[in-house]
């Protein structure tokens, strides 16, 4: 298949699917699939019904948020953005609610600049592949990367150190950036490889425990704190409910795709285990990696059937049209629980992730991995060294990742800021109540965040062990499509698999 | 404004004394057929040979996934592909999805062209909408039946759900033992119609007095179809499952749309793996080495179908 049809069929795909996530009106639809040649009958347009709200319940572009940039700031913009005006910065990401927010918002940025900036907004493993390519060849097509905390090692030797750039380009740097206002956690996790800065902190999805409390209050069954406890909740619901169409909880387990990965290693360290051991070997296999997976699969039995094809977009879908009742998952799904479009709206409630047995200590682990209550699932952005606009593209990063407006992306999509200042804003803590863009989970995601945040490991085969050879070996465990539902045997094919792949590439 | 000489490709030589005479050069004036053939050789070499030798020449390098760097290597991507089992897997699914679609887009691309073969009134129109299909881009086919397959709120899934045909406990796309059957009714909703086409066009091409003169021994229709339309419809049944065969075998679209080769990996075939290859583990020089072996395979398996059914271009 050539590249140019590759292309059209994953813009196709991309577009439908932000369709149907609610991510662009039917308007923007139809005209970015005119632009792929595809036509559509008058019947057809019938059908594909009235476009729904952003996901995540957000209030984008609601002028009242628009208070602009601080005087110094705005003045900085217009000065020194202006002397580049006319260059065109690029960068791809993936469909993160900063991501689209930034997009939605970017004329701000356009309009006293003159710099234009072109974002490619897809999934997120076609993001990799294109920082990749970029890479790869040097080419400087993008000027900017968002790089995921599972990548980023991979990427070290092709990143501006932007607190060294800062102080580097003084002409360049924006008033009160405020570098420390960024959560220390963050920094050291999502932006920082080996103590060296990568990128700006982007994004914090990052796993809490979410409840239905009137389920939970109708069958009398207190808040889980427990994985047992956990699991003993989603039984008793699923028993209860299933008649209803309702069950106790549902997962991410798609084969093949990075959510499954998140999925089990949340399992395996909330029962004391850790992916890779101190001696950099595979772990899933060991007592505590086996009790995990078990775990996990017993949940599977009582989450709807579709949980094996579902990502996080299908598992946000069961909780938001109501289909389970717990789920220890990404916090950027809360905001959206209270849109208006919600069937569930003002019933789900946010509390701290689930407490483990026993944490392994990150001593014990290898690569850099933070076995812990939370796994996140943090991106930072990055300046590429291979740029052709490189102040362009530092001054359009240093506008995106400044105090205002990091808290206007969260006021208006309700999602964790990065920065400690944007958690304390009156405005932020005024939106903690239900509705459209709530900010009422945040004080729950920031304790995660200080507190008990997990972090997969640092390395450079981690992109294809994390969305290839760790979630198609799951997937055929949990399908029944190989070791005929036993754990231990899936886990020890892996382990031979990635040991031998950590070996190969020099890193024992 | 200033005025600028044309740079000519025609030069003027001395004839005699002071006469001159306007030369072209020759290749612009020659009946050789390589003036003519340049360009289009140049495209082909530009856009297909070159490729294929540099994922002829990436297959000698092993990648190494710390420094970035391609070492060479010459045996180590191909001793790697005989001994992956995934490729074995993807080699049985792809046969398997080929043999299947082949089959049942021919055996319905008959049967719906006998049907439309027609000068009725209407049959003009039937046979305009049958083609329909062909023009929905196969990723937008694969998202509609990703759609449609859903286990949740899919309509065809909770139809047969409803009608007590299917088991809510293993959604269609989400089952190991059904996706591959999933991912087919795509295509077989797509595809079919292109056989229709075919077949129509062969029927149609057919000579009446064979017909006509069974007609008068009293041949039934059904001796007619097997003895006379079938044996002359032999070679236009065999060029079409040759390219459809061939189309199928790199089947890539439905999949990644709508299965992402899972569950586990029941949906992998050769191309789907190589793109999982390439997009997420970034190991280039490997997804080139198994998009070659598909190519070989295609080259092997069409070459032994030209021989058996005698295929003629």
């Amino acid at each position: 298949m050539s590249f140019k049809k590759f292309d059209q069929q994953t813009f196709i795909v991309d577009t439908a699917n932000a369709y149907t996530n609610g991510q662009i009106s039917k308007r923007e639809f139809l005209r970015k699939l005119g632009l792929a040649g595809v036509g559509f009958s008058a019947f057809s347009l019938g059908m594909l019904g009235n476009p729904r709200g952003l996901r995540r319940g957000s209030l984008l572009g609601t002028p009242a948020y628009a208070d602009g940039l601080p005087d110094n700031q705005a003045k900085w913009l217009k000065e020194v953005g202006s002397k580049f005006k006319g260059a065109k910065i690029r960068y791809s990401t993936e469909s993160t609610p900063p991501s689209v927010i930034l997009n939605q918002i970017k004329k701000e940025f356009t309009d006293p600049t003159g710099i234009e900036v072109e974002v490619e907004i897809v999934p997120l493993e076609q993001v990799l592949a294109k920082a990749t390519q970029d890479v790869q060849g040097q080419l400087g097509s993008y000027d900017l990367y968002y790089l995921d905390q599972s990548w980023i090692s991979m990427f070290q030797p092709d990143c501006i150190d932007p607190v060294a750039y800062y102080k580097d380009k003084p002409e360049l740097a924006m008033p009160d950036f405020d570098w420390d206002d960024f959560s220390k956690p963050l920094v050291k996790n999502v932006a920082q490889v080996d103590g060296q800065w990568m990128g700006i902190p982007f994004d914090i999805p990052i796993f809490t425990l979410m409840y239905r409390k009137d389920i939970l209050e109708k069958h009398k069954i207190a808040v889980p704190t427990t994985y047992e406890d956990y699991l003993a909740a989603a039984r008793q619901i699923t028993e209860a409910e299933k008649g209803n169409g309702i069950f106790g909880t549902g997962l991410q387990a798609k084969s093949g795709h990075y959510s499954l990965e998140c999925d089990w290693s949340q399992a395996v360290w909330g029962h004391g285990g850790s992916i890779f051991n101190k001696n950099k070997k595979f772990s899933g296999n060991d007592e505590q990696g086996i009790a995990g997976l078990k775990w996990y699969q017993d949940l599977l039995k009582v989450s709807p059937p579709n949980s094996t094809a579902s990502t996080w977009d299908g598992q946000f879908e069961m909780m938001h049209s109501g289909q389970i009742a717990l789920a220890q998952s990404w916090d950027e799904f809360f905001p959206g629980l209270d849109a208006d479009d919600s069937k569930v709206k003002g019933l789900w409630e946010p509390a701290k992730p689930l407490t483990a047995k026993k944490l392994r200590p990150a001593s014990e682990a290898g690569f850099n991995e933070q076995p812990n209550l939370g796994h996140q699932g943090g991106s930072c952005i990055s300046l590429s060294k291979y740029s052709k606009n490189k102040e362009a593209a530092w001054i359009f990063m240093q506008w995106g990742c400044c105090k205002e407006i990091m808290t206007r992306c969260t006021l208006l999509g309700g999602f964790a800021p990065m920065r400690n200042s944007s958690f304390a804003d009156p405005r932020v803590k005024a939106k903690a109540k239900v509705g459209a863009g709530t900010t009422r989970h945040l004080e729950t995601v920031k304790w995660v965040i200080d507190n008990a945040m997990a972090t997969e490991p640092h390395m450079a085969l981690w992109a294809g062990l994390s969305t290839n050879e760790i979630p198609t070996e799951l997937g055929k465990l949990l399908t029944g499509q190989a070791y005929g539902g036993d754990p231990k045997a899936c886990m020890d094919a892996l382990a031979k698999q990635i040991d031998a792949q950590v070996k190969d590439a020099g890193l024992l | 404004m200033v005025s600028q000489q044309v740079p000519s490709l025609a030069v003027d030589v001395p004839v005699s004394g002071t006469e001159r005479r306007r030369v072209w050069p020759r290749f612009l004036t020659s009946e050789h057929p390589f003036p003519w053939l340049a360009p289009i050789t140049a495209l082909i070499l530009a856009f297909g040979v070159y490729p294929l030798l540099y994922a002829l020449w990436l297959t000698f390098f092993k990648r190494n996934p710390v420094t970035r760097l391609n070492v060479f290597n010459p045996t180590w991507n191909w001793g790697k592909l005989f001994a992956d089992e995934r490729v074995w897997g993807a080699i049985g699914h792809t046969y398997l999805y080929t043999i299947s679609a082949l089959l049942i887009e021919l055996g319905l691309g008959l049967a719906i062209a006998l049907l439309l073969d027609s000068d009725r009134r209407g049959y003009g129109l039937l046979r305009a909408l049958m083609t329909l299909p062909l023009v929905v881009p196969p990723a937008v086919t694969g998202m509609m039946f990703l759609l449609m397959l859903d286990g949740s709120f899919g309509v065809l899934s909770t139809g047969l759900v409803s009608l007590g045909l299917w088991s809510p406990q293993h959604p269609i796309l989400a089952s190991s033992g059904s996706a591959l059957a999933g991912v087919l009714l795509a295509d077989i909703w797509q595809w079919t119609p292109f056989m229709v086409l075919i077949m129509l066009a062969g029927l149609r091409a057919l000579p009446k007095e064979p017909f006509e003169a069974a007609a008068i021994d009293g041949a039934t229709a059904s001796q007619a179809f097997f003895r006379l339309t079938l044996p002359m419809l032999s070679r236009i049944i065999a060029l079409a499952v040759l390219i459809r065969g061939v189309d199928l075998f790199r089947i890539y679209d439905y999949v990644k749309v709508m299965t992402d080769s899972g569950p586990g990996t029941s949906t992998e075939t050769l191309t789907s793996y190589a793109g999982t290859i390439y997009f997420k583990n970034a190991d280039f020089p490997y997804a080139s080495t198994i998009s070659l072996f598909t190519l070989l395979l295609v080259i092997v398996t069409s070459s032994i179908f030209i021989k058996l059914f005698k295929v003629r271009f």
